[in-house]
């Protein structure tokens, strides 16, 4: 369903967490809500669910104000870090819980959970309790609990952060593929960027209560509006200069933009960089990543370091010079 | 290293078990005793006086038994009630005055109960509510509240209200999110606090001779007379049939809740 915020701000004893905060979501969409811990996201997903009341603006769900609807009546439905199963109930039971709660008789709530239990690959386990099943398994049974609501939107505070890696990955790919089959618009809350730019259709950053920017997860990483949210993202580095007729001058390089004249930050991801033989930098050091090695070169005129990416097979040793290039393309100047 | 710890935990449960054993073990010789004095290591003669006593006619001691538990069960189920919706209040929300209310909560305990028995009995005295079994009760219950307020707090902190939130997003109103899912979280605290209530209450002499003015009789007023009294045969019976019938009433909360907890787990299941 079609999920809007206009204006919403939410204030925790005294102390202002959210300040309107503005952000539609379209139904099926999956988002990502991307920050520091801290930064009010998981304010925002209880807000969105009804759990924390909001001091001025409007939470509409599909064209209609749900401000005043009590949360168990409102239909967003949050998957916790914490899981939040039910201790003393079996895993059918827990994700049979709001069928029951729907009046749904106890047979068929069963029966129902059986099948989801199934389709989230935990077949046979209905008579489980939680405090007999691993993390992965416990985590399984919170999103089969929360499809079995049908909620007008999925709402999901980190999910996998209580999770290894491995399991991560699997669980991500369970949540893309539900998503895909339940067509459920879902907003996800983490702090994984790499998490964050593959699962979303759509990323909102947000600092200290505030939305950043949002947009597609390309938009985001390619062209970031702030040196904050280029920072999110990783590995950005920032080299000052100043625009003229259709060129940048920095003190590394020159290269050709379209920009209005005027002083800026060039943002230059390790990927926007081509090294070629050459003079004016020199490696300084290399570290190995399996798939490609990172180098820090320093410009000899200057000193300014800058971090490149080198093929895994490169044999440039250290102290090698080296000339760096810019790929105009896909340096943003902020 | 293993072995002496052992050896030590060994010792340590030995000790307990004579603290609480052997002077139980005292009373049941006692009540059984003709005579039993120094420096004879045994009694010198068994009778069954004491236990004849008790139980003759004209000491209704049964009738007496059976009002002390009432009234002390009305205690431990109106002070866990109280406690329940307390500790709920100042373990799960933030409000104006929450420290005095805890602070308050455990004043009866601060206090010696001499000097706010007084306190009380004067309010009774203009209220009526002096040598009137209410009057006992609710000063009872006045003594076991800062037990069950505290015991029961602690349990509703640990359980918290995250279950509770997660049951409403799914759809489960906040009334029944308490008795679905903090119920049977909250039976082992309920337990012990009623434990704890009943007892505090059974045992309470001073002040249920003050406030029920002699007219409330209960196993421990009937009781302590004897123990001053210096007839330890017929003492040590009533000390006997005390701590049975206390034990009894334990076993049999103890039930209660344990078929209740299975029943809600059976409807769940």
């Amino acid at each position: 369903m079609k999920l809007c915020l206009e204006n919403i701000s939410v204030s925790i004893s005294g102390k202002q967490i959210l300040h309107s905060i503005n952000l539609q979501v379209d139904e099926g969409k999956f988002v990502s809500l991307l920050g520091q811990s801290g930064c009010g996201k998981s304010t925002l997903l209880k807000t969105i669910s009804g759990i924390l009341p909001h001091s001025t603006g409007t939470i509409t769900l599909n064209g209609s104000k749900v401000d005043k609807i009590p949360p168990h009546k409102r239909g967003a439905v949050i998957v916790f870090q914490d899981m939040r199963l039910f201790p003393h109930l079996t895993a059918a039971e827990n994700v049979g819980f709001p069928l029951r709660m729907q009046g749904m008789p106890q047979r068929e709530y069963l029966c129902v959970a059986s099948e989801l239990l199934e389709r989230v690959q935990l077949g046979g386990l209905d008579r489980r309790k939680p405090n007999d099943m691993s993390g992965g398994q416990q985590q399984r049974v919170a999103l089969a609990r929360a499809l079995a609501a049908k909620p007008a939107i999925m709402l999901l505070d980190e999910p996998f952060s209580g999770l290894d890696e491995n399991l991560r990955d699997d669980m991500r790919r369970l949540v893309l593929e539900l998503h895909k089959e339940f067509r459920m618009t879902t907003i996800l809350v983490t702090h994984d960027k790499r998490e964050a730019l593959a699962m979303s259709d759509q990323l909102v950053v947000m600092s200290e209560g505030r939305i950043l920017q949002m947009g597609t997860p390309k938009q985001l990483y390619e062209a970031p509006d702030s040196r904050e949210v280029a920072e999110y993202f990783g590995e950005a580095q920032f080299i000052k200069g100043s625009q003229r007729d259709g060129v940048f001058r920095c003190p590394l390089f020159d290269f050709l933009y379209e920009a209005a004249d005027g002083e800026y930050v060039a943002m230059i991801r390790p990927y926007a960089l081509e090294v070629v033989t050459g003079e004016g930098f020199t490696l300084v050091q290399t570290m190995y990543g399996g798939d490609s090695i990172e180098a820090v070169f320093r410009h000899q005129a200057s000193g300014i370091s800058l971090t490149c990416k080198l093929p895994p097979d490169s044999n440039m040793k250290v102290g090698a010079a080296a000339r760096i290039l810019p790929i105009e393309d896909k340096v943003r100047l902020i | 290293m293993g072995n002496r710890h052992a050896f030590i935990l060994r010792l340590l449960l030995i000790g307990i078990i004579i603290a609480i054993l052997l002077p139980l073990l005292v009373i049941v010789i006692w009540s059984f005793a003709k005579r039993w004095a120094w420096p004879n290591l045994l009694p010198t003669g068994l009778s069954l006086r004491g236990i004849e006593e008790l139980f003759g006619e004209h000491s209704n001691v049964l009738n007496i038994l059976t009002s002390s538990i009432a009234l002390s069960m009305t205690v431990a189920i109106v002070a866990t009630i109280i406690g329940v919706m307390t500790a709920r209040a100042v373990s799960l929300y933030d409000f104006y005055g929450k420290r005095l209310i805890l602070f308050g909560s455990i004043l009866p305990i601060i206090v010696p109960s001499t000097v706010f028995a007084m306190g009380i009995h004067v309010i009774f005295i203009k209220n009526g509510l002096n040598d009137t079994i209410a009057g006992v009760i609710i000063t009872h219950i006045i003594c076991a509240l800062p037990y069950t307020v505290h015991i029961l707090a602690g349990v509703t902190k640990s359980i918290g209200d995250d279950l509770e939130i997660q049951a409403q997003v799914l759809g489960c109103t906040p009334v029944r999110s308490f008795f679905i899912v903090t119920f049977p979280l909250l039976l082992p605290g309920i337990l012990s606090s009623m434990i704890m209530a009943y007892i505090i209450s059974f045992s309470q002499y001073f002040l249920t001779l003050l406030i029920g003015g002699g007219k409330v009789k209960t196993l421990s007023v009937v009781m302590v007379p004897f123990i001053s009294g210096g007839d330890r045969t017929l003492a040590s019976a009533y000390a006997l049939l005390f701590v049975i019938s206390s034990v009894c009433v334990f076993i049999v909360i103890d039930l209660i809740i344990r078929v209740f907890t299975r029943k809600v787990i059976e409807r769940e299941a």
